[in-house]
């Protein structure tokens, strides 16, 4: 049974693994963002990097890994951050569909009319 | 927490938290590193689904059930399903893939890989990164606590009583207490307690007096307000107009 | 009739205002007024109308309140009006005080009966004199009822001090007052409608026929009748305003106001050359007496500290604020005329400066003033034994010849008098208004008004300013051929007479003088512009038998040229009677009569001049109107172009001439009566306004004038009326008049002789005459003349000097300025701003590059931002750590 238990399947995960797998979703994301040239594969990346966020807020609020943790506060931000993400994914759905409805495009490299 | 305490209690026992981590972790960064190579974007959508909802299971491993609740249920039932149908809007065949230059590609990774290099690093250097050990101290101390009551309790006589009729003495009952206290901080048991403090009362943290500190209704009730001002404005940002050029 | 102190200030001062409303409503709304303003008409003469009705009112309230017969219980009545209303108003008895008057020149004079009733009123007199003063002489127990007030203050300055100057509205009401306020506005009103007849022509377009333009065509203008109607509404307002005057800033303000719209209605046909000159002549002339009313008013205010006339109690505490004429004339001195305490101590400030000089170490300021009061009699009477100097009494003589220049101005008197002429270039009902009721008279009218100011000295100079007046006026009015023009020096030589009557004590016979010289004068006017509108000419020469096409024209002018004249049935044959020129001719010639018998030197200059005068009045009127009305037309196209005025021109003419005979005529008592002058008329209603204390013996008296080579005393004016002046006056005056009359007759009409005759053989006086006494030339080659010399020569100098000075430092600071606007300006301050412009402008161009508007880069951005910062931390928290 040795061979089916190792140790990392027998070590508990700490904080830092949650940590960690935020910091991979919101990089993920952001590069996401960075690549992306449809508005609404940007707009993903966006949710990808709030949800890498909120693992942060949850993982610090959560009771297993220390003992001085956010508790209720951290819960609550992340609470915050998902409606808020919701307003946000809504308000940039309408923005892309609308620039869809103008240029007839949905690509953000032509909506480069801030061009200096 | 039983569960982790019947997981760490047996060194060898296969620690299923930790397994279901795993898996769910994966799962979630799988999905996202696939969502981010794929270039059709229905097919990004799809991964995008996948990689939230794995995401919520890692949430409701951290012993946040509410949150991971939420997750599940706005950003998976209703955000992405948003984006889904904005894909479905936009999706000529034009903008179903589009591919982006290799340049941005290599440089975009670069710049993510060193950004994630260092966030890596910021998070496995927070203090005690792995696991602590206050978990398995206290329940050592349950486990002490309770020899020390069975053992007390036979040398007393106390044992011979028939079990409704056994009392701790006092100086037990203050240490039980206080460890049952203990115990009781790190249960996940915070549903209600989210409830009360959207509505303005903290019941965690009685001892916070300080005014202004308490609650979230304030929060809330100005994301109420922020929600219905989007609703709005979306739809009015995405109402049908009239092309007037063509 | 109600209180007469609240209710006449009130009706006499919505007389004032009537004509101001007419003219803020024409010159608001004056072209929109009916058609072409023709409503302007109807809106000045309605104001003015309503003005002579509010006057009328006025002067029958008055006359209730004041008027014979007089009892005890009426007399304490006003005793008891005047404490409360606390105004320095007496109980007049003007039949009883007139009685006492001729008593008191028959005691002196001759040792006539009496009547029983003055009798009484001498008794009734004497009882309430007992009040007053028992051992007083009855003359003196007159005082003349005024009404003076406060309306509204618009400034006090100087507060507390002895300069106070208190700018105020006030009001001065006495039988002047009344009297000028209907007279002003009766006739006023009679020209309003004779001129909304005779301006007709402004109604449409208006083709002047004496501006000849470039092109060889006549002016054509818009009309501006409703401004002619505006103009005259100011005119009626300034010179009720004058009348009704408290103080004499008011005075001063109403008086230049009066002069601006004499301007302003000279210069009305302002295209013509010679009538925008002729405002300019009459108002600079005018100019020059002000600046000498100026003089005199400052002299007056500085001293006394006040501006008011009468005494005025404007905290109604029964302390009235004392004002000139009670500074001037105290009660405590019997009302005689001396220096006030204010002028004493301006006089001898000196001899203030020596006694404070003098004074004790530790004497108190009090105690300096109470000296100072104690040596003002002193000084004033030149009592001091090293120094008998009148301190005080050349100012007094300064204040009263500063006043007389301003009246000199306006009366159009010797040497002013040229600009009076010329004034004819006005429309004739403004020539009528300007000579009978308003310009004119405003300067006999302060010379009344201000009469108790008036020195001794100031009285002679006015008498002689007056002679000489009368006598040029009527020189030059015999040869002027312009109609118009010999109504003009015949009003310059009437003026004469009324200064003259008013410089030797005929105060009464001055004012009535104005009064119905007002009446004839405006009258004659109006006739002269009747002919003018009818042959449109003005030549005497180019008329001739009009009498028979216009008849009310005529013979209501020919009961004016009576009037001037004189003409009356003498007292001598029993029943004096005549028109109104009678009354007031013939108590003029008597006062100077009676001035004669006292001064026989002097006297008799004056009383000659005056009764040369008269002949010759008598000749011109009567020369013109044959001239005008009699004989064959001299010029049948005109004569046949000519036709009566129509109605609205000639019923005023008609209501003026009834006037002109009857205003003076005695209304009550009995005529002709010796011992009662004339019964009650005009002439009682002015003596109830004459100043106090000039009834005086001693004020009067013999004068010592100019270092004692003159000696001069004034007689009463109540001896003037004695029968044995009367008589032979009276006989000499009718005769003057009829030799006048005589000799335009024998000469114009019957043409016994001829003039051309006349005027050959007496030819170098004739052309002295045609030329005016060659004044204008004079005045030519003395002022104009230098003055254009000067002005060269500071012109030549501004030329060569001051302006080649100013332009080489505009020069210089050009050149300056150059400099510095290339060196300083453009090169520093304006490269340093450039440079920091295009500065920007290149950072701001350069860090354009950096937005690409590209959405993804701004992420790239972003991220590569903040692991910049995460490792610039990491690397400044490991450089603290170590």
């Amino acid at each position: 049974m040795e061979w089916l238990t190792p140790d990392i399947l027998t070590e508990p995960v700490g904080l830092s693994h949650f940590l960690a797998v935020g910091a991979f979703l919101f990089v993920t994301g952001a590069v996401c963002m960075a690549t992306k040239r449809n508005t609404l594969g940007i707009l993903m990346g966006i949710e990808l990097v709030l949800n890498g966020a909120n693992i942060n807020f949850v993982a610090f609020a959560s009771p297993y890994f220390r003992e001085d943790n956010l508790g209720l506060d951290g819960h609550l931000m992340a609470l915050f951050v998902i409606v808020l993400a919701a307003a946000e994914a809504a308000v940039a759905l309408a923005i892309a569909l609308n620039y869809y409805n103008n240029y007839a495009t949905i690509d953000v490299d032509k909506a480069n009319e801030l061009k200096g | 927490m039983f569960l982790l305490a019947e997981a760490t209690s047996n060194a060898a026992v296969i620690n299923w938290h930790t397994v279901f981590f795993f898996v769910v972790a994966a799962l979630s960064c799988g999905f996202a590193l696939a969502m981010l190579f794929s270039s059709n974007i229905v097919r990004m959508a799809f991964f995008l689904v996948i990689s939230l909802a794995s995401a919520s299971g890692v949430i409701f491993l951290t012993g946040s059930h509410f949150v991971g609740a939420m997750q599940l249920m706005i950003y998976v039932g209703g955000t992405v399903v948003l984006l889904i149908f904005g894909v479905m809007l936009t999706a000529q065949e034009a903008f179903i893939t589009m591919k982006t230059k290799a340049g941005d590609w290599v440089l975009a990774l670069i710049v993510g890989g060193s950004l994630f290099a260092l966030l890596t690093q910021a998070a496995f250097s927070v203090e005690a990164w792995h696991s602590t050990d206050y978990q398995q101290d206290l329940v050592k101390e349950v486990e002490k606590f309770n020899k020390d009551v069975i053992a007390s309790m036979q040398s007393d006589g106390r044992a011979e009583l028939d079990v409704e009729d056994r009392k701790l003495t006092k100086e037990e009952r203050v240490t039980l207490s206080d460890l049952q206290k203990r115990i009781r901080h790190g249960y996940p048991e915070l549903t209600g307690q989210i409830g009360l403090a959207l509505v303005g009362v903290r019941t965690d943290q009685p001892s916070v007096e300080a005014t202004g500190y308490t609650g979230y209704l304030l929060p809330f009730e100005i994301v109420s307000v922020h929600l219905l001002v989007v609703l709005i404005g979306a739809a009015y940002l995405a109402r049908a107009k009239k092309r007037s050029a063509e | 009739m109600g209180v007469p102190d609240q209710i006449l200030p009130i009706l006499l001062g919505l007389a004032v205002l009537a004509p101001l409303a007419s003219f803020v409503i024409i010159l608001l709304f004056g072209p929109n007024l009916g058609k072409q303003g023709v409503g302007g008409a109807y809106v000045a003469t309605g104001a003015i109308v309503c003005s002579a009705i509010l006057s009328f009112l006025a002067g029958f309230i008055w006359l209730s309140s004041h008027m014979p017969p007089a009892t005890v219980h009426h007399h304490d009545e006003h005793h008891e009006a005047s404490d409360h209303a606390e105004s320095k108003q007496h109980g007049p008895e003007l039949h009883g005080s007139l009685e006492q008057d001729s008593h008191f020149a028959l005691a002196k004079f001759s040792e006539e009966v009496e009547g029983d009733e003055s009798g009484e009123h001498q008794d009734e007199e004497h009882g309430e004199a007992a009040q007053h003063d028992a051992d007083a002489d009855d003359a003196e127990n007159f005082i003349p009822p005024v009404y003076t007030g406060h309306w509204y203050s618009l400034g006090r300055f100087m507060v507390g001090t002895p300069y106070e100057a208190d700018v105020s509205i006030n009001y001065y009401i006495d039988s002047l007052t009344i009297i000028m306020f209907c007279m002003v506005t009766f006739i006023a009103s009679c020209i309003h409608f004779y001129a909304s007849g005779y301006m007709h022509d402004e109604l449409h377009e208006f083709t002047d026929p004496e501006v000849i333009m470039k092109d060889g065509s006549n002016l054509v203008r818009p009309g501006r009748y409703h401004r002619f109607f505006q103009y005259l509404s100011l005119f009626c307002f300034s010179m009720l305003g004058l009348v009704l005057a408290g103080n004499i800033a008011m005075t001063f303000v109403f008086w230049e106001l009066v002069g601006i719209c004499s301007y302003f209605l000279i210069g009305f046909y302002v295209e013509r050359h010679s009538a925008s000159t002729a405002a300019n002549k009459a108002f600079i002339v005018n100019r020059i007496g002000d600046f000498g009313m100026l003089i005199g008013l400052m002299a007056l205010w500085a001293s006394l500290g006040t501006f008011n006339f009468g005494d005025i109690d404007r905290n109604n505490d029964g302390t009235p604020e004392e004002g000139l004429f009670s500074l001037m004339r105290p009660e405590a001195s019997n009302h005689k005329l001396q220096a006030p305490d204010g002028m004493v101590a301006l006089g001898a400030k000196d001899r203030i400066e020596e006694l404070v000089l003098k004074a004790e170490d530790g004497t108190t300021r009090e105690e300096l003033e109470d000296d100072v009061a104690e040596m003002i009699p002193v000084w004033r009477e030149g009592e001091l034994e090293e120094d008998s100097t009148k301190y005080g009494y050349t100012l007094l003589v300064i204040a009263g010849l500063g006043i007389f220049c301003g009246c000199v101005g306006k009366s159009a008197q010797f040497p002013l008098h040229t600009w009076l002429p010329d004034a004819m270039e006005g429309p004739t009902p403004v020539s009528a208004l300007v000579h009978s009721a308003t310009m004119v008279a405003a300067g006999v009218f302060l010379v009344a008004r201000f009469y108790p100011v008036f020195a001794p000295e100031v009285l002679f100079v006015i008498a002689c300013t007056g002679c000489i007046t009368l006598f040029i006026g009527a020189t030059i009015a015999i040869v002027a051929t312009d109609i118009k023009r010999v109504l003009a020096y015949s009003t310059v030589s009437q003026l004469g007479y009324m200064m003259l009557a008013l410089g030797l004590g005929g105060w009464t016979a001055g004012v009535m003088h104005l009064v119905t010289h007002a009446f004839f004068k405006s009258l004659l006017f109006m006739c002269s512009g009747s002919v003018i509108h009818a042959v449109h000419t003005n030549e005497m020469t180019e008329m001739g038998g009009l009498r028979k096409k216009m008849p009310f024209t005529a013979y209501t002018m020919l009961v004016g040229c009576i009037a001037i004249a004189g003409v009356g049935i003498p007292s001598a044959l029993g029943l004096p009677f005549g028109l109104s020129g009678y009354y007031s001719k013939d108590s003029i010639l008597e006062q100077a009569y009676s001035y004669m018998i006292v001064n026989p030197i002097m006297g008799s200059v004056f009383f000659y001049a005056a009764l040369g005068g008269a002949v010759i009045t008598a000749f011109y009127m009567f020369r013109m109107w044959f001239l005008t009305f009699a004989g064959e037309p001299r010029d049948q196209k005109r004569y046949d172009h000519a036709h009566e005025s129509p109605k609205v021109m000639y019923v005023p003419l008609v209501i003026l001439a009834v006037m002109a005979a009857g205003v003076a005529w005695p209304f009550f008592g009995e005529l002709g009566t010796e011992g009662d002058t004339y019964g009650f008329g005009l002439y009682n209603f002015i003596e109830q306004g004459r100043p106090l204390g000039l009834w005086l013996e001693n004020d009067m008296a013999s004068n010592h004038m100019f270092s004692d080579w003159l000696e001069l005393s004034w007689p009463h004016e109540s001896k003037s009326h004695a029968a044995n002046i009367k008589g032979p006056v009276g006989l000499m005056a009718i005769g003057t008049a009829i030799l006048g009359i005589s000799l335009a007759a024998a000469m114009y009409l019957w043409r016994f002789l001829n003039p051309e005759d006349a005027r050959k053989a007496f030819a170098p006086i004739y052309n002295f005459l045609v030329n005016k006494w060659k004044f204008d030339e004079a005045y030519n080659a003395v002022f104009v003349k230098p003055t254009h010399v000067v002005a060269w020569c500071i012109a030549t100098f501004d030329k060569q000097w001051i302006d080649r000075f100013l332009e080489s430092l505009v020069f210089g600071t050009r050149r300056i300025s150059g400099f510095l606007s290339t060196y300083i300006d453009k090169l520093c301050v304006d490269g340093l701003i450039n440079g920091v412009a295009s500065r920007c402008y290149s950072i701001g161009h350069g860090l354009q590059k950096i937005q690409t508007g590209s959405l993804r880069q701004y992420v790239m951005f972003i991220v590569v931002g903040t692991i910049t910062v995460f490792v610039l931390l990491s690397f400044w928290s490991y450089a603290i750590a170590q």
